[in-house]
């Protein structure tokens, strides 16, 4: 028994050895930048780092990613003057596009299509409107130079905050013991194909069964509608708190959204006030080919043209007007 | 909970230590410890249908001891009339009540009266009831036949109804086998552990990397038929073959290499069936637990081939359209018995059904020649074909499949419902038919390799694989739990 035992864990052990190394050779799993809060409490990456990221258990999804100085994936580095036009694209992870090559991304197909201009593109994973114009705020005297700036903005997801405040838990991703995690490049591969998922759920639900149980009341879809007007009018609130709070200029600032996904409440509320917005909602309905990735719903080559056609020919007209 | 759970990898590791530290001493003990893992293990899905297991087990314990306690012909018979009324009962209410209101509602619409649908009910299948009712029936059958002497000590027999590891799927053991080990006290045994775990780690492998993985594109195929050219269904139901054959055998090397964990070997279940030269060779290496029951339990009694040519074809088609209805209550599973017994009659006519009982394609050699490739291919076909039928939902969903292979006779490249590369599964095929080939000749090893190397190459390259094909969205029970 005791042999049985002890060869069972000599073996696992170099098993997993052996697979660290084919994880490492093939690339199979991605490379995570690190992460930190800068003088201004804002979160970004640490400059001046490169790396790959891989989606799907046999890397079906393969791109190469740079942090430049400014702690954002891009091909360029920002500096803007008075003298050059400049777009800032601020966003989440559809900004920052870790699932594409940082050659290849929005930024780079507007500046193809619309010469003699730079794009900057301040995209980070998790950023909602709060982060957006915290980082425009504290940065103003780079944002001043930019001439155009877009933002993207998810109704649902992005305006839960009427103001900023660091997230602390996207931070704790870099506690010293996910730093350690993470040197394994086979458990960020089995994390990532969701095999240790079964393990943390059998934790949720153990930690479930511990804690007292209340009873939830069924909720009748009158109830369901009366929730949903709440929050779109809290989401409303949200927004113009933050922009009283941290500024914002209309003829600078243009909103990139999905009409499809945002409230009739905000559509009106930014016509009636004003407000530029793109919408690529009927671009993405009218494509004949699929926008998005096949394993998540980060949008593919197609959909990066699309929007950066979308936004180049706003640029456009704005330009000529 | 099922084999490839973390539930049953957190079960079997505690249950196993436990058994071999702690409750190893005595023979009952074993037994009783056996007996209540194999409870619990039933009852984390549904503890309702434990009473069922106990109903079934109780019965034939004490039937098989009437049985042999009782000297008239006429009272033994009666005897084992009550034991198969019982558990074909419970089949026949869990598993066909439904079917059988159905069809009986199709016959009566055919002369213009109409059933009401209140007649069906909403019945839940206990998962293993086609397979512990059959084993706990041989077990009366055996005794009826003088074949077996009944055991007095019920929580043996009690272990030899639910023994956790074949209790959902089988392999259905015979009382000869199984029980006759359960009455021995078991001692541990380092090379039997060993072989349990790779053949656990071979079956998982079957069931994570291959089945699991093409069953989406299976899945899709079937549920979108009309929409696909010839060359996309044909691609699908042979993929099909690939999906069940991955799923059944792999969880008939888990149930193996468990129950070799305890001390006890089951019957294999599965022998190469990929590489069978004719249909009669498949059914030796098909599902043997079950086909080799039909042939002791029904087969032979009805007279087997000792009758004449006539009878000897009518009871084979009699145990191929049995064997086909035990699949589900539907009639895609009694059309894909009938096929089945228009394939293997022919062969049975020309004598050949039992040519190739003993040996393996490519015996003494590395490669198999060309007839055998030839066999083997045609073998696959008319397999694959019969499989339209168990794969479809309905025999009208059966024959649309065929009748659009027929009309839209035109090839197209197929996109994996999830945009996957195709070829990734095509490779994965090949290589697991290769490997297969390799370790043909015995189904209990498979990784027999002289040099340790070599074997840790394959250890590894087998959990890499897993991890390749492993899909985190998908369906993880097994396909024969719906049987």
């Amino acid at each position: 028994m005791k042999k049985l035992i002890l060869k069972s864990i000599l073996y696992t052990f170099l098993i997993l050895i052996t697979l660290e190394g084919f994880v490492r050779i093939f690339h199979l799993g991605k490379d995570t930048p690190t992460r930190f809060l800068d003088e201004h409490k804002v979160e970004k990456w640490k400059p001046n780092q490169n790396g790959f990221s891989v989606t799907g258990n046999r890397r079906q999804n393969f791109s190469e990613y740079h942090i430049n100085n400014s702690g954002f994936n891009s091909y360029r580095e920002f500096n803007p003057t008075k003298e050059k036009t400049e777009i800032a694209l601020v966003g989440d992870s559809f900004i920052e596009g870790f699932h594409q090559n940082y050659y290849n991304s929005i930024g780079k197909k507007i500046e193809k299509s619309i010469p003699k201009i730079e794009v900057y593109e301040y995209g980070y994973a998790g950023y909602d409107f709060a982060d957006q114009l915290h980082l425009i705020y504290v940065y103003e005297e780079q944002f001043s130079l930019i001439d155009h700036i877009i933002l993207g903005i998810k109704f649902s997801n992005d305006l839960n905050r009427n103001e900023y405040h660091v997230v602390n838990s996207r931070l704790a991703l870099e506690s010293p013991m996910n730093k350690l995690l993470k040197k394994s490049k086979l458990l960020v591969y089995a994390k990532s194909i969701g095999i240790l998922d079964p393990p943390q759920e059998l934790v949720y639900r153990l930690i479930n069964s511990i804690k007292p149980k209340t009873k939830k009341k069924p909720i009748d879809e009158i109830e369901v509608s009366r929730i949903k007007e709440e929050n779109e009018k809290k989401h409303l609130a949200n927004f113009e708190n933050l922009i009283s709070k941290y500024g914002y200029d209309k003829q600078r600032f243009t909103l990139l959204l999905d009409s499809r996904i945002t409230s009739d409440l905000f559509l009106s509320y930014l016509d009636l006030n004003n407000f530029n917005y793109i919408d690529f909602a009927s671009s993405f309905e009218a494509s004949d080919r699929p926008v998005t990735l096949i394993y998540d719903r980060h949008w593919n080559n197609h959909g990066r043209e699309l929007i950066a056609r979308l936004i180049s020919e706003y640029i456009n007209k704005k330009q000529r007007l | 909970m099922l084999f490839n759970s973390l539930d049953f990898f957190i079960f079997l590791p505690i249950v196993f230590i436990l058994y071999w530290f702690i409750f190893y001493k005595k023979l009952q003990i074993q037994n009783f410890y056996i007996l209540a893992a194999s409870y619990i293990f039933y009852g984390l899905w549904d503890w309702r249908f434990l009473f069922l297991i106990l109903a079934s087990t109780l019965v034939d314990f004490f039937i098989g001891q009437a049985i042999h306690n009782n000297d008239a012909k006429r009272k033994k018979k009666m005897c084992l009339w009550v034991s198969i009324i019982f558990n074909i009962g419970l089949l026949g209410f869990f598993k066909y009540y439904n079917f059988f209101i159905d069809s009986w509602g199709d016959f009566l619409t055919v002369f213009g009266y109409e059933l009401k649908n209140t007649w069906t009910l909403q019945i839940i299948l206990p998962v293993g009831i086609s397979f512990y009712t059959f084993q706990t029936m041989s077990y009366s059958l055996d005794i009826y036949y003088k074949r077996l002497t009944p055991t007095k000590n019920f929580i043996a027999f009690a272990t030899f109804v639910s023994f956790f590891p074949q209790l959902v799927a089988g392999p259905i053991e015979r009382a000869s086998n199984l029980l006759s080990q359960i009455t021995t006290k078991r001692v541990f045994n380092y090379t039997q552990c060993k072989e349990g775990l790779k053949l656990i780690l071979w079956g998982l492998f079957k069931k994570v990397a291959i089945a699991d993985s093409i069953a989406p594109i299976v899945d899709d195929i079937f549920a979108n038929y009309s929409d696909y050219p010839a060359s996309t269904l044909i691609l699908g139901v042979s993929l099909f073959s690939f999906q069940v054959y991955g799923d059944f055998s792999g969880y008939s090397d888990i149930a193996i290499g468990t129950a070799k964990l305890f001390g006890i070997e089951l019957m294999s279940n599965f022998k190469f069936p990929t590489f069978s030269r004719n249909v009669a060779e498949y059914w030796q290496r098909w599902h043997v637990s079950l086909s080799t029951w039909f042939r002791h339990y029904v087969y032979i009694p009805l007279g087997g081939s000792r009758v004449s040519k006539l009878k000897s074809v009518r009871n084979i088609v009699i145990i191929f359209l049995v064997s086909g209805f035990w699949h589900g209550a539907n009639w895609t599973f009694i059309v894909w018995g009938a096929i089945h017994a228009l394939l293997y009659i022919p062969i049975f006519l020309m004598g050949r059904n039992r040519i190739y009982m003993n040996t393996v394609v490519a015996e003494n050699r590395w490669l198999p020649n060309i007839k055998e490739v030839v066999q083997i291919f045609i073998t696959f076909l008319l397999v694959t074909f019969s499989r339209v039928f168990f794969r479809s939902e309905s025999i009208s969903d059966a024959f649309g499949f065929l009748k659009q292979i027929c009309s839209d006779f035109t090839y197209e490249n197929y996109q994996h419902p999830l945009g996957y590369r195709m070829i990734d599964y095509f490779i994965l095929l090949a290589v697991f038919v290769l490997y297969e080939f390799r370790i043909r000749r015995d189904e209990r090893s498979p990784f027999k390799f002289k040099s340790q190397i070599v074997r840790f190459i394959v250890y590894t390259m087998v959990i890499l694989g897993m991890l390749l094909f492993f899909d985190d969205n998908i369906d993880r029970s097994f396909i024969y739990f719906q049987f």
